[in-house]
């Protein structure tokens, strides 16, 4: 389980955007009207637990946005912010977006199983060790004000959510800048980052069946478990699954 | 957790007592209660007679503003510090999708130095 001190660095309001800045952002999502991620189970308004007052524009035809305004980390690479700037781009024309993962704090929320049931305790320690492929821990710290002065307040144990990745421009995040993440944590981001979206499991036996009659272009042996074997196909239509051969 | 809700709750008084005091729905003092209806979504006499019942001044059970990026009313410290202790301790706590999966994987215990060990430089200075 990593420390602040390994986690957390401070930044300047003068300093270049990175990949692993802490902002205080609003992140817009488009919806059907009354929808509610993360799911009407949970929260039928549709709130974001971390904000739970969302601002709500409509948009034609039944839809709308709407905007949470939370703490969030920038998952956008570094070598890609700065990229457009070193080939000569001129500051209007430069991309300004950058892609963020809202932050959930531990005193918001009460991490539930696919059935409702609570699983505080095990999702914790999980996230801690940064196991699930969905989140990057986000430790406590004591006093911020040591990666970030002035803001003497503790900060609790957090985690980024892949899984409400927004855009919000380099202005609004460079405005409300709280710290960023030290550069060996940030490898455990892109650790995470690759994981989640490469994300490869069992397919189901309906996929399997889809597959039927198809010609196999490639099979990439992935790992071998007891009497077990893994391997990645891909069809000629360019899809793929992962199968379990049994190798006894 | 909502202002009245933490009343309710020092009070130790469920919401039907409080909604026979006031002569309101139970349902109605809920949903308030919870922050499903905003307080700023009832008639003003509604929330009257809820404080007249907690005997309460009606601003105790109003929910404070929250702090917006960019307000430049405040210093960007300033701004920053309240947003810290409203967004992440708020009062209200909700249930929310736990990211852990069922089962592992072997990567989950790989450094970010293994799991990208066997991978190819990519140079950002590409065109």
């Amino acid at each position: 389980m990593p420390d602040a001190a390994d986690v957390y660095r401070r930044v300047e309001e003068s300093d270049a955007l990175s990949s692993g800045d802490i902002a205080y952002v609003s992140l817009a999502r488009t919806r059907a009207a009354g929808e509610g991620p993360p799911g009407e189970a949970f929260d039928p308004i549709g709130r974001i637990p971390a904000y739970p007052r969302p601002a709500v524009l409509a948009l034609p035809h039944g839809r709308e946005i709407a905007v949470d305004t939370m703490f969030a980390l920038v998952v956008t690479h570094s070598c890609e912010i700065d990229r457009q700037t070193n080939r000569g781009v001129t500051a209007d024309h430069v991309d300004c977006r950058l892609t963020m993962a809202p932050i959930v704090p531990e005193p918001a929320v009460t991490l539930v199983g696919p059935g409702g049931e609570v699983e505080q305790a095990v999702s914790w320690a999980a996230i801690e060790r940064n196991e699930p492929v969905a989140s990057l821990y986000l430790p406590p710290v004591e006093d911020l004000s040591a990666f970030a002065p002035g803001v003497g307040l503790p900060w609790p144990r957090a985690f980024a959510d892949l899984r409400g990745l927004a855009t919000v421009s380099r202005r609004l995040v460079a405005t409300d800048r709280l710290c960023g993440l030290t550069p060996s944590y940030v490898g455990m981001l892109q650790r995470q980052l690759a994981r989640f979206f490469t994300w490869r499991d069992l397919a189901r036996h309906d996929l399997v069946e889809a597959m039927v009659g198809r010609r196999i272009e490639a099979a990439v042996p992935l790992n071998a478990r007891e009497d077990r074997w893994r391997v990645a196909l891909t069809t000629d239509d360019g899809s793929s699954l992962t199968v379990e051969l049994r190798t006894q | 957790m909502t202002r009245l809700a933490s009343i309710i709750e020092d009070r130790d008084i469920t919401y039907a007592v409080l909604a026979g005091r006031a002569r309101l729905q139970a349902r109605t003092v809920r949903m308030l209660a919870t922050g499903e209806t905003p307080l700023d979504n009832v008639a003003v006499g509604t929330i009257r007679r809820i404080a007249v019942a907690l005997a309460v001044p009606v601003a105790e059970l109003l929910e404070e503003e929250p702090v917006f990026p960019g307000d430049d009313s405040l210093l960007r410290t300033e701004r920053l510090s309240a947003a810290v202790r409203e967004v992440m301790w708020p009062r209200r706590v909700v249930r929310y999708p736990s990211p852990v999966e069922t089962g592992g994987d072997e990567i989950a215990d790989l450094t970010p130095d293994e799991f990208f060990e066997q991978m190819p430089a990519i140079d950002a200075r590409r065109g």
